[in-house]
């Protein structure tokens, strides 16, 4: 059994991986413990309000390369650890089997070589499914710079592998992570990606990443404006086939010259995760979103500022618009979207039909008629008010010792 | 007129069949506050004619008695009404009616079920197995909705080798699955003889969960909207609702 201390450091270092969800594979239980449950499952949430899925935690944290941002960087003077196959084998299977976790994120600092660690990295995930029969969900984060067949062999039993591309531009990789190149986190991206499709054409037995690839990005360790990275992420979903892309805001856990003293705002992370998703659900294209020297608004959420700069479009008529317009009005998400169309082929909806299946019409209603009936505003300057309405609620009395990022926008004269 | 039945399949078919033509009915499973002069009926369940009520409504939407199931496992105090209303809409309409959301009824009905849903899923989550010196699995749990039976072919599925019983210890009942059958049957009250190792994994559980957290971004608020605290009492990373520190 693993031993409590060793347990907390790698925990620690791993839990500023954001992915952790256990979605997307359907893995039969083929006589042993655990399955794939698609829809994903949450088994419990911590007080930063995320949530437990899976058993996030390195192989090791004793890393060679020195990237600034990075809680493990060589350079840090912090306890080391490093975890046996068997003792990770057997905490993933007590876990499991007592429904604390729905399977293992696994990642790793890189430990004396790229090739070595991946290759601990398949033992486990080898042990796991071949001797111990474990079905359960299984992400492994793959290591630039190692070796393609090996990064073959962990995706034979894994449900999903993510490599991290941490920073935007070949820029700021090189400014930042000087032993991680841009070439080195998407070539195998690529290469899994094809290896995947040949696996699916031909209709091979078994399972080649079911649950397919994921990346994720610091945001604000680097000048890169949301228009890049959107870009980024849209070119990374449309070429690459990837299942998400997750977006980290830069906290200040570690100080080096090269860094941000201010972290970047929980604001900035949720407006990048509100535009990801109109990008993979909506319908929108990162073109209508914004200019790629941009930064998407604090003020309104990136559907808001589209409807507010495309007003020629509104309003829409609710029992007539096509399910692609209702996605694309503010306020109205994919559940409420169909529920409308389902509806509406009885009926002819009305605003008080609408409130009942609990549209939310708060911003709704600025951008829809229903029966005819319109009970918004046509002001454009009370309009951008009532869509702001959220956002004056958390103006607060400032006191001496307030938080730095709330007592520089005091200064700026933003509050 | 009320309608008392016992709260079974049988008896609401049975007490939809009888009530059709009253368009004052009102359907209980439970004692309820009478006006002054409303009579009552007690329906006794009748399987024929349930069977043959059951015949009708599935020739007008195949999946319906799944409806049934899950509105009568709901916890809420007017489920009965709820689904009166539904299958009487049914009734009438004589086609599926789950998607009509601009009819109260249907309307009404769709949330109650998706009430029981999002319970269901998230227990799938938050169940916690202690093991016991047999190697038998644990779980006690207090859902809302009467729900364990609907658990165990999800936990069945994942642990075929493993006996475990889901321990409903607000209704005193329990889903068992003895590694071959599964089953429900009463229980009021279990003690439990743990594992020699089980104290071990639970502490190496809440120090991974204290060692997961980022302290510096602490969203309590979210964390209790996903996380409801009446779902903590059975979750060992817990103390009295709090999370360990």
């Amino acid at each position: 059994m693993i031993s409590l201390d060793k347990l907390a450091i790698l925990t620690d270092g791993a839990k500023f991986d954001v992915s952790c969800s256990s979605s997307g594979s359907k893995r039969k239980n083929a006589g042993g413990m655990g399955n794939g449950f698609a829809a994903g499952c949450c088994h419990s949430f911590t007080p930063d309000g995320r949530c437990v899925s899976l058993l996030k935690i390195l192989m090791s944290n004793d890393c060679i390369y020195d990237c600034k941002y990075c809680l493990n960087r060589v350079s840090l003077d912090k306890p080391r650890a490093t975890a046996t196959v068997d003792e990770l084998c057997g905490l993933v299977l007590d876990f499991y089997k007592r429904n604390y976790i729905e399977g293992l994120f696994l990642s790793s600092a890189v430990h004396i070589s790229p090739d070595h660690t991946m290759e601990q990295l398949v033992r486990v995930v080898k042990k796991l499914r071949t001797e111990c029969n474990f079905h359960g969900y299984i992400h492994v984060k793959g290591i630039p710079k190692a070796d393609e067949a090996l990064a073959r062999e962990a995706a034979r039993y894994a449900d999903r592998m993510s490599y991290n591309i941490e920073l935007p531009t070949e820029r700021s990789l090189k400014l930042l992570a000087p032993q991680k190149s841009k070439e080195s986190l998407l070539a195998p991206m690529a290469s899994l990606q094809r290896d995947r499709e040949i696996f699916a054409a031909e209709k091979r037995k078994g399972y080649f990443l079911p649950a397919g690839q994921t990346t994720q990005m610091i945001i604000g360790a680097s000048p890169e404006r949301d228009g890049q990275i959107l870009r980024l992420s849209q070119s990374l979903y449309r070429r690459r086939s990837l299942k998400r892309v997750y977006y980290s805001s830069y906290m200040p856990v570690v100080h080096d010259s090269l860094l941000p003293d201010l972290p970047a705002g929980a604001l900035r992370e949720h407006r990048l995760y509100q535009a990801d998703w109109l990008l993979r659900f909506y319908g929108f294209s990162v073109e209508e979103l914004l200019e790629e020297g941009e930064n998407l608004s604090a003020e309104f959420d990136p559907k808001c500022a589209w409807a507010l700069k495309n007003m020629h479009l509104f309003p829409v008529e609710v029992n007539r618009a096509p399910l692609e317009m209702l996605l694309r009005v503010p306020g109205i998400g994919g559940r409420s979207a169909q529920k409308i169309v389902e509806a509406r082929r009885y009926c002819a909806l009305n605003f008080e039909h609408l409130k009942k299946m609990r549209v939310v019409l708060k911003r709704a209603r600025h951008f829809i008629t229903a029966n005819g009936k319109f009970f918004g505003t046509e002001n454009q300057t009370a309009l951008r008010g009532f869509l702001t309405d959220g956002e004056q609620d958390r103006a607060e009395q400032l006191s001496l010792f307030s938080a730095p990022q709330i007592a520089q926008s005091a200064l700026t004269g933003e509050l | 007129m009320i309608y008392f039945y016992d709260g079974g399949k049988q008896g609401f078919l049975t007490a939809l069949a009888l009530s059709f033509c009253d368009e004052q009915a009102v359907l209980a499973s439970e004692t309820q506050q009478l006006a002054l002069g409303q009579q009552t009926v007690f329906v006794a369940s009748d399987a024929k004619r349930a069977a043959a009520v059951e015949r009708r409504l599935l020739s007008f939407d195949q999946h319906c008695m799944l409806d049934l199931d899950t509105l009568l496992r709901s916890g809420d105090d007017d489920k009965d009404a709820v689904a009166f209303a539904y299958f009487r809409l049914l009734a009438h309409r004589k086609h599926p009616v789950r998607d009509m959301l601009s009819e109260p009824a249907a309307l009404a009905a769709a949330e109650c079920m998706r009430r029981v849903g999002t319970e269901l899923h998230r227990l799938r989550g938050f169940i916690r197995f202690m093991e016991s010196a047999s190697g038998a699995l644990y779980a006690p749990c207090s859902p809302d909705h009467d729900i364990v039976e609907l658990l165990l072919p999800h936990f069945r599925a994942r642990l075929p080798h493993y006996p475990f019983v889901l321990h409903d210890v607000g209704r005193k009942k329990a889903a068992v699955y003895d590694g071959a059958h599964a089953f429900t049957a009463p229980l009021a009250q279990a003690e439990i003889l743990l594992s020699a190792d089980e104290q071990a994994w639970q502490a190496l559980w809440q120090k991974y969960y204290q060692s997961v957290n980022i302290p510096e971004r602490e969203r309590l608020k979210q964390m209790r909207g996903y996380l409801p605290v009446r779902y903590r009492k059975f979750m060992n990373e817990f103390y009295g609702g709090a999370p360990l520190q």
